[in-house]
């Protein structure tokens, strides 16, 4: 088991470096220097330049890129918060720490600090939906799977049909016409800020209300698939032509061996939770990381992008390890090699 | 203390506007600009035309309460490079202007008691406010001025400030050296040590190096805020300044929390703590969030929201005409822009008022190809430029075209209102034989291309003079000069019309320049966008402003 998280933890560096740099290539045709960036379209050039000079942004890729990475493993000082430079930019940790990634060019805030905040955020939308998503996936899809063609499986089946097939954005406007422009019961954003009408928890209801709906209803198909599947499996026969009730063939021999697929969805779900709800977030104006990786993708904030960017690979690798633990729990006969 | 003297042409300006030779406004601004007090050329207004100001027909407005806004929440850390609208929002409440325009186009001294040009309107005499106090309880003197305009001015600082005063107060240095692309370093430096002269502790002189009239206005210009020199030009929560307000609390892209500072030397402030809430740029959710009463205002909306919004009886419509635009402008370092024939040709197959209606229907007016707004005060009316395809065809054909122009328009992603134009534009080019391509790139791109694109389309915002943008865009090797238009003929208009304080005779020259841009100009444009957004009906004291500019210490809360 050591030596399986070891060559994990060994195969996550060799992907962080060759993703750093790839991103750090492809920015490279980014539209916007970091120097005009930081000084807005109406810099002189003379001002541009001035600053490029300072930042050293005139050096080779490569050479740029290795002092990126010195800064990040808290080697190198980052130049942007030298006072001498008159940004403004200052870091409580100071300029030189392990896991520094810089400055956000559009919020002029270290790197950390921003997404700090709002992996906070995202990590509490994430749990919320969670919380809602696996156990009503989870028991519709069961009712689904083991009463294939009966009535309760053609409705939750075609029910999760519909639901899956509609964008987050539908789901997301037909919310906000019922629950904020008909009924007046809900907050139309969620910038989650106290002191004004609404409590935090309502402005919770609705991105958490379209993230299950989106969600919720694809799980839900696919458990009932793994269940009906499972169901036609010879042990079950066989424990059935035993006597054994339905009920404890069903909780004992088909959720057991029915659910390797559904966790490797669920795990592509909080993967996608935590990191890509773009849609959500935007609509909604929670300030998550799904809404940020938007607007910093939109402003070329190159060093926020970079973060979230590797943020998203550590939280791919991450579920994916949760999910190779997990099906060594569920089926031994799984070896890790 | 000896009354300083009144410029030379108030008295003709006051003739004339008994005579009613020049409008209400145009006296307002000429004279507000030539020193005369604000109180005071109210005061004259009122009493020649008859019409009270609003101002004084305001009631007592009521104290206390939160006011929520929604609107961009950027980092404000160096007020001097601010490159949006949205940021003077927050710092504005807490560091102060010299000057105002307010929300009728209107400069008045603020920080300032008053100021006087000479009359060749090469040097300004800026009288400080005596009861004006840092928050520090300090007072507010004229090093302070002389150390924020030096500062604002110098390369190192990087403020668009610079390229606004650079034509008056700063000479261009060849430093001899070369970057590694070859292009030579230029820095910039204070034309004359007594540029920026302290005249005593409460005045400060600005000797030009060329007449400008505007620099009341550029005094106001966005990153243009007095700091508290003690605190080096970094501003933050608790930073100290002349306002009505401080900063507690600001989380960038999400939220900023000031509150009221008493014993503020103007008007106000009533409102107990203002709210600026961050709804992440997405158009739909600043009118949900005006919708679920989650803010009381917001920075715009949108002209494709008003219908959403009009009827509902919580809310109040406001809107104000301006000078924002945005121009399709040909740079004349490429080729086939480079002839006058062919620029010319590129207006003429526009319909501007079919293409206004396009672009924003009732929410803009047409624009006449010259960058001069009908609300300037120095606008001069020339008769509406028609279109004319088979003229426009017959010039490309006269410039070596006749069998039409290939070209690519580049515009910016958003606003979206940029492509309905460029849709418009490109479908009435194709009659005279332009066949445009449209190169919708991300905003960030668009500004490293935007001085050098041979077709490109801008925004310029609001300034409240037609002379200030023809400055800033079109005079030779100007620092804005997106299209490397030079003409002396053009440059010598210019520079009289920037020497005459008389609307009428300044009209009248820019009436020949207006006619040059027509003839000859780099740019195709056709609209001037109204700004609108909607407040709670509980906000007293709100107005729209050309340049979005909210004053909070103005503003109240019915309860």
């Amino acid at each position: 088991m050591i030596r399986f998280l070891l060559r994990r933890i060994g195969q996550f560096i060799i992907t962080f470096l060759a993703a750093s740099f790839l991103l750090f290539a492809v920015t490279e045709f980014s539209p916007g220097t970091v120097a005009s960036k930081i000084l807005g379209p109406y810099a002189v050039s003379s001002q541009v330049d001035l600053l490029t000079e300072k930042l050293h942004l005139g050096d080779p890729l490569l050479l740029r890129y290795l002092r990126w990475l010195g800064i990040v493993a808290g080697v190198v000082e980052n130049p942007l918060g030298d006072p001498a430079i008159g940004l403004g930019l200052s870091d409580p940790r100071g300029n030189r720490y392990v896991g520094n990634f810089g400055y956000s060019l559009m919020l002029k805030e270290p790197v950390v600090d921003v997404v700090g905040e709002r992996i906070g955020y995202t990590a509490l939308l994430t749990l919320l939906a969670i919380l809602v998503i696996i156990p009503v996936s989870l028991a519709a899809g069961v009712a689904a799977g083991v009463n294939p063609g009966r009535p309760i499986d053609r409705v939750l089946s075609m029910g999760a049909v519909i639901l899956t097939s509609l964008p987050e954005f539908v789901v997301a406007v037909a919310l906000l016409l019922v629950g904020v422009v008909w009924l007046g019961l809900l907050p139309g954003t969620s910038p989650m800020t106290q002191g004004g009408r609404w409590p935090l928890s309502l402005q919770l209801v609705l991105p958490v209300g379209v993230l299950v709906i989106a969600s919720a209803s694809y799980v839900l198909r696919i458990v009932r698939a793994s269940v009906a599947d499972t169901m036609r499996k010879p042990y079950v026969r066989t424990a059935l032509l035993k006597g054994l009730k339905r009920r404890d063939i069903i909780l004992h021999h088909v959720l057991r061996n029915a659910m390797i697929p559904p966790i490797t969805v669920i795990l592509l779900q909080i993967n996608w939770l935590l990191t890509g709800v773009v849609v959500v977030e935007s609509i909604f104006a929670y300030p998550g990381v799904g809404s940020l990786l938007l607007q910093a993708a939109l402003f070329g904030d190159i060093y926020l992008v970079q973060a979230l960017t590797l943020l998203a690979l550590l939280v791919a690798v991450g579920t994916q390890l949760i999910g190779d633990l997990c099906y060594l729990a569920l089926d031994p006969k799984i070896k890790l090699g | 203390m000896t009354r300083p003297r009144d410029h030379d042409y108030l008295p003709i300006l006051k003739r004339d506007l008994a005579d009613g030779k020049v409008s209400r406004r145009s006296f307002l601004r000429t004279a507000t600009l030539l020193g005369l007090s604000a109180a005071s050329a109210y005061a004259f207004a009122d009493k020649v035309t008859g019409v009270p100001s609003e101002a004084q027909a305001q009631d007592a407005k009521p104290k206390g309460g939160t006011l929520r806004i929604s609107t961009t929440v950027y980092d404000v850390k160096s007020p001097a490079i601010a490159s949006t609208t949205a940021h003077p929002l927050i710092y504005s409440q807490v560091v102060e202007y010299l000057t105002k325009t307010g929300a009728d186009n209107v400069t008045r001294p603020h920080l300032l008691k008053s100021w006087e040009p000479s009359t060749d309107l090469k040097t300004w005499t800026l009288h400080l406010r005596d009861d004006v106090k840092w928050h520090s309880g300090r007072p507010f003197v004229a090093d302070d001025v002389v150390w924020n305009l030096t500062r604002l001015l110098s390369d190192e600082v990087g403020s668009s400030v610079l390229g606004l005063m650079e034509g008056y107060l700063l000479n261009s240095v060849d430093t001899g050296k070369v970057d590694d692309k070859g292009k030579k370093i230029i820095r910039h430096e204070l034309w004359d040590p007594k540029a920026i002269e302290k005249v005593d502790d409460k005045t400060v002189r600005l000797n030009l190096k060329a007449p400008q009239l505007a620099v009341p206005e550029h005094l106001f210009h966005y990153p243009a805020v007095m700091l508290y020199p003690e605190e080096k030009g970094v501003f933050g929560p608790g930073a100290i300044g002349t306002g009505a307000f401080t900063l507690k609390e600001l989380n960038v892209s999400r939220n900023a929390v000031l509150e009221a500072k008493p014993g503020y030397w103007g008007e106000g402030p009533y409102l107990d703590r203002i709210e600026f809430i961050d709804v992440g740029g997405n158009e739909q959710a600043i009118v949900n969030a005006l919708i679920s009463g989650q803010v009381d205002g917001a920075f715009q909306i949108l002209p494709d929201f008003y219908p959403l919004l009009k009827d509902n009886a919580a809310l109040q419509y406001y809107q104000v005409t301006t000078a924002d635009t945005s121009v399709v402008r040909m740079n004349l370092k490429h080729k086939p822009f480079d002839d006058a024939k062919v620029r010319q040709a590129f207006r003429l197959a526009i319909d501007p008022v079919k293409a206004n209606q396009i672009t924003f229907g009732q929410f803009s007016t047409p624009a006449e190809h010259h960058h001069v707004s009908p609300i300037h005060p120095d606008y001069a009316k020339l008769p509406e430029p028609q279109r004319d395809v088979e003229k426009a065809k017959a010039l490309l054909a006269e410039a070596g075209y006749k069998d039409g122009v290939d070209v690519e328009l580049v515009i910016q992603q958003n606003p979206p209102h940029h492509l309905r134009n460029a849709t418009a534009l490109t479908e009435m080019w194709k009659e005279a034989g332009i066949r445009a391509a449209i190169k919708v790139v991300p905003n960030p791109q668009y500004w490293d291309v935007w001085m050098t694109a041979p077709l490109g389309m801008t925004v310029w915002a609001h300034r409240p003079l037609g002379v200030m943008n023809l400055a800033l865009a079109y005079r030779s090797n100007a620092a804005w000069n997106e299209s490397a238009f030079a003409n002396p003929e053009f440059d010598k208009l210019l520079d009289e019309a920037e020497a005459i304080p008389d609307p009428k005779a300044r009209s009248a020259r820019m009436a020949d320049i207006e006619a040059l841009m027509q003839r000859e100009g780099p740019i195709v444009q056709t609209y001037w966008r109204n700004l609108i957004s909607f407040y709670d009906k509980k906000v007293v004291g709100f107005a729209m402003h050309p340049t979005y500019m909210v004053f909070c210490n103005e503003l109240a809360i019915k309860s």
